[in-house]
């Protein structure tokens, strides 16, 4: 047997497994709402009632119990001490003889109680939704007035020189809430709803009084309504109650309760079914670290669908990191079109972004005007950086990346003291106690905290569409793209891919490296203005050590090389790189509750993705 | 007319050992004005310099074969550094202490070293010409393999039994890990701790191991009679000069707090020696050859991936022991970071001793850790002097390594480049 063959017969297994789960799947789905997933949630439902109720039976008999030791006891004239050790004898007795307690199920008749328990449910969910709706209506009536108390004080301790918390929190005052008089229209009949339960209650169990019942109260309705619960909810609820006896057949249920677990499953076997027959066409045409990537963010997804995470929500974070790292990933691209390789000296243009930025902040320049003069700025320093560094690396041509890296290594700590001496003087930059700015700088609605992210940004569903991000984001993708097609651009990029051709057409290699370098550098500055808007907050000290890195792992996991790049590279690493770290973390949580896994990840692709890069450009050729 | 010449060329040759030593020249320069800055007794600046020294010089030292066999500064020491924590972890773990316990780390830390720096070679041959960023770069990602161990597999999977290496109600190995866990006794030390001299004491035994070889050497006539006449006269009468209760006074009164570990300074000193062994043997040439010119080399008839992959190896399983000896000075470790820095601080720590990324030597190591630690002691201090916060100090410090290893790459660079385009000049 050929190996086509092999993968030609293990596709074809793959997806008639596929085929069929999902057939399974789309049949069960729909029999969640429908009456047959009803009379399943009502079955557990009643058990789970009836256990609850079963535990206050017990305690209802070793009352009984004690009771009568204890009128014995003084019947017979006996101390305190006597009785009450007579007492404590018969409550032990009492617990021994009904620690095995539990209704015969199959000889009480409950159709009365399935009766009830659906009354009280219809009454019990009219109740909590009204109250819920009058909450909600009072939460927004005092929203307002909270938001600015918080505000104020937020904005009193700064002008106090105190240090605040670097996210705004609002604490709305409930307890002048009051119950309206549907809430307690709805209430009676609530309870009048309960009575009925009880009654049928104690038909099962004959020696269940009213104060048991009363008591009983919050459980029963904690079993019968949940408020917003579905059919996947309810089940889970009722089985961790031990409830699975009340199902004749459990095999049934548990299809419809993971039918949506089985389409995903056949989802995956799917891809992964067209994976094998075509892995030799995605490896040609991506290479093994995108295909790798792309299965695992594939993976990914299914997982937390898998989870029940909100997958909508973590592929708009996704895509919103995308946007908020993607200008930082750009910069890359003049970089290896123009012949020095992966710019990891790309703190140089950070550092000046964030100057940029910090100088908005010291100056109080607001909202669109403020982010602009800070690109600007930004801009104009990371030129003239630009143009030095340009001018180094022209000396070092074919050695760029080692020393690419140690410079960038080296502004940041240089800096780290110029953040600490660099005499700004706003609190908001200022620790208010000892010297120098702060670690991370809080942006707030009063500079430039999400001006692109909330730019015509809109809903769909849990999804976020962060419009002016992405717009300003294709923008500059737009903008490199027309410059690599203008005559500069081609020239440049000629430059990168045979500097001894170009020279020979007369092209001044030094100047084309040194736009190509400066280009970069501007673009890093912008790129971490971007990033800061949409993160919230400016990073000073250590944090940009790492960036250069990160961006060059992402625009490498595009299918850039380290000396041939496209714009489009730029979008789809961006995009694989921030979805596989978004997902990736709340996925690895469930998996292993508490750890940093996320962040090991991150270290591992990013470093992974770079040494392939190295290793596909290294010199293997020189012996 | 004579004269003249004479101090033109004195003149000549300062120029040039100012020009090849810019670095070190510096860091003396730097390392004195931060000294008289700092307001720190030369007395403690002496006994921390000790101390850093004999927990430091051995992981320098095992940055030399690279850059002979001409790979550069191997980074990746990281890894080998990770090796080492590996090895101490179970150490304490199976309560072995004292030196059994450092013992039986070193064994285990050989071939655990050999492994990685196999791999780590197998690696840095695919990428010629880009060790140091590569090496960087693996460090890195073998710092994710290295959680990934601590935070999940260990104290996890492979479950460990002595109370405070996991904390409860956290994943994995806990952030410090203290050397005396066990209970039994403590690794801390063991090999410190064997025999301690005052410093006066540790110049004598120098002297007499120097005197003793020295006869050994003449009687096997190795060496030249004069040489060691001259290096015999100048022992004794060193060892006079000590007699002379000023001197002796004034010296073991600057090195009061000071304690040499005598047997640190010993497996130092056995480093060197076989280093410069190593070197000397056909394997030493080998290095020599494809450091210079891996074409040359090849066509040669040296299997010159072998011979890097061979240095590679060498200098990963030195860098384990030489983070065996660091962690055994401290005491405790960082789980998750105290082999980070380890190729930064050494790679600087080499290049400070005006070594460069192609050359370089014991006594350069040695200096260079000298130099390098003496800064980090001094600068934190004088910056407060000076500007009123020792954080700066702190940031210089880290920006003087980066930027140490910047420059050297950069002159490197240069030089390189420039030859070329001599090379070329020469043949138009």
């Amino acid at each position: 047997m050929t190996k086509s063959k092999v993968k030609k017969i293990i596709a074809l297994v793959l997806a008639a497994i596929a085929l069929c789960l999902i057939v399974t799947g789309v049949i069960c789905l729909p029999m969640r709402n429908s009456e047959k997933g009803q009379d399943i949630i009502a079955d557990l439902r009643i058990r789970t009632l009836l256990n609850a109720t079963g535990e206050g039976v017990v305690e209802s008999y070793v009352a009984i119990a004690k009771e009568e030791a204890r009128v014995a006891a003084k019947a017979e004239g006996k101390g305190m001490s006597a009785i009450r050790k007579a007492v404590a004898a018969a409550e032990e007795e009492a617990r021994a003889k009904y620690s095995n307690f539990e209704v015969d199920y199959d000889a009480i008749d409950p159709a009365p109680l399935y009766d009830a328990v659906a009354g009280y449910y219809t009454a019990l969910k009219a109740y909590e939704d009204c109250k819920a709706e009058a909450e909600q209506a009072y939460y927004d009536l005092m929203y307002p007035a909270a938001l600015e108390k918080a505000e104020a004080d937020r904005a009193a301790k700064l002008e106090a020189g105190q240090d605040v918390p670097e996210t705004l929190t609002v604490n709305v005052d409930m307890s002048g809430f009051t119950a309206t008089e549907e809430m307690i229209a709805l209430q009676a009949q609530e309870n009048t709803a309960y009575e009925s339960v009880g009654a049928a209650l104690k038909t099962i169990y004959p020696v269940m009084d009213d104060a048991a019942l009363e008591t009983l109260q919050k459980t029963v309705a904690g079993i019968v309504y949940e408020a917003g619960a579905d059919f996947a909810a309810l089940y889970d609820t009722y089985m961790a109650a031990g409830s699975k006896g009340a199902l004749k057949n459990t095999f049934g249920p548990f299809l419809i309760r993971y039918a949506d677990d089985v389409i995903y499953l056949a989802v995956g076997l799917l891809i992964a079914a067209l994976t094998v027959i075509y892995s030799e066409l995605l490896i040609k045409k991506l290479g093994i670290p995108r295909v790798i990537i792309g299965l695992f963010f594939i993976l990914l997804c299914l997982l937390s669908l898998f989870f029940d995470l909100e997958l909508d929500v973590l592929l708009s974070n996704s895509l919103v990191r995308m946007g908020m790292n993607s200008i930082m990933v750009l910069a890359m691209v003049p970089g290896i079109q123009c012949g020095i390789s992966l710019n990891l000296g790309l703190p140089i243009g950070l550092v000046a972004g964030l100057i940029g930025g910090l100088m908005t902040i010291q100056f109080g320049f607001p909202g669109w005007g403020g982010f602009l003069f800070a690109i600007a700025v930004g801009c104009m320093i990371a030129s003239v950086t630009g143009w030095l560094y340009g001018h180094l690396l022209n000396r070092l041509k074919g050695e760029e990346m080692g020393v690419t890296t140690y410079v960038g290594f080296s502004i940041v700590s240089l800096m780290c003291i110029a953040w600490l001496v660099l005499p700004f003087t706003s609190l908001k930059l200022k620790w208010p106690l000892g010297t120098g700015l702060r670690n991370t700088i809080g942006l707030d609605n009063t500079n430039f905290e999400h001006i692109l992210d909330d730019l015509l940004s809109f809903n769909i569903g849990g999804f976020t569409v962060p419009t002016g991000l992405l717009l300003f984001m294709l923008l500059c993708c737009l903008l490199v793209w027309l410059f690599g097609r203008s005559k500069t651009g081609v020239a440049m990029q000629a430059v990168g891919n045979n500097p001894r051709f170009a020279e020979a057409t007369g092209i001044n290699v030094n100047k084309m490296r040194i736009i190509g370098t400066m280009l970069s550098t501007v673009l890093g500055a912008v790129g971490i203005l971007v990033y800061s808007q949409s993160y919230g907050f400016m990073q000073l000290y250590t944090a940009p050590r790492q960036m250069g890195f990160i961006a060059a792992s992402a625009i490498l996991i595009g299918g850039a090389s380290t000396s041939r790049c496209k714009v489009s590279h730029v979008l789809i690493g961006t995009f694989l790189f921030q979805g596989v770290l978004t997902l990736g973390m709340p996925v690895a949580n469930m998996l292993v509750p508490g750890s940093t896994f996320s962040e090991t990840l991150r270290i591992l692709i990013s470093n992974g993705i770079i040494l392939y890069a190295l290793t596909k450009s290294g010199g293997a050729s020189r012996g | 007319m004579d004269k003249q010449v004479n101090t033109n060329k004195k003149q000549f040759e300062f120029g040039t050992f100012m020009r090849n030593n810019a670095v070190t020249v510096m860091f003396v320069v730097l390392c004195i004005v931060c000294m008289c800055f700092s307001g720190q007794s030369i007395q403690y600046v002496l006994y921390e310099m000790f101390s850093r020294l004999s927990r430091n010089a051995f992981i320098v030292l095992a940055l030399i074969i690279p850059i002979v066999a001409g790979m550069g500064i191997n980074f990746a020491i990281t890894i080998g550094a990770m090796a080492a924590q590996i090895s101490v972890l179970w150490c304490i773990e199976w309560n072995i202490v004292g030196i059994p316990g450092f013992l039986l780390a070193m064994a285990m830390t050989v071939p655990l070293a050999s492994i990685f720096g196999f791999l780590i070679g197998k690696l840095l041959n695919k990428m010629k010409g880009q060790e140091m960023i590569g090496g960087l770069i693996l460090g890195y990602f073998a710092n994710g393999l290295y959680q990934l161990l601590f935070l999940f597999i260990f104290g996890n999977l492979i479950p460990l039994k002595t109370p405070g290496l996991v904390i409860k109600g956290s994943t994995g190995v806990a952030n410090t890990i203290s050397l005396d866990l066990g209970g039994k006794g403590t690794l801390k030390y063991a090999l410190d701790g064997i025999w301690n001299l005052s410093f006066l004491e540790a110049i004598y035994v120098v002297l007499a191991v120097l005197i003793l070889l020295t006869v050994f050497q003449m009687l096997r006539k190795r060496i030249k009679l004069e040489k060691a006449f001259t290096i015999l006269g100048c022992s004794v009468a060193l060892i006079c000069l000590f007699q002379v209760s000023t001197i002796s006074n004034f010296i073991n009164n600057l090195f009061a707090l000071t304690k040499v570990p005598m047997v640190t300074f010993m497996v130092v000193g056995l480093l060197c020696l076989f280093n410069n062994a190593l070197l000397g043997t056909r394997l030493g040439q080998q290095f020599r050859a494809v450091g210079q010119n891996r074409t040359v080399a090849n066509a040669s008839g040296i299997n010159v991936d072998r011979v890097r992959l061979i240095a590679i190896m060498i200098s990963t399983v030195l860098a384990g022991w030489g983070q065996l000896i660091f962690v055994q000075n401290m005491g405790s470790f960082q789980t998750y970071g105290a082999h980070e820095q380890v190729g930064l601080y050494a790679g600087a720590a080499i290049l400070v001793g005006g070594a460069s990324i192609r050359k370089a030597t014991n006594g350069q190591a040695i200096l260079g850790c000298i130099l390098f630690h003496l800064l980090f002691l001094v600068a934190p201090p004088a910056a407060n002097s000076i500007f009123g916060d020792a954080a700066i100090g702190e940031y210089f410090r880290v920006f003087i390594s980066y930027g140490v290893i910047a420059m050297a790459l950069v002159m490197h660079a240069w030089s390189g480049i420039q030859k070329k385009k001599k090379q070329k000049a020469a043949k138009a």
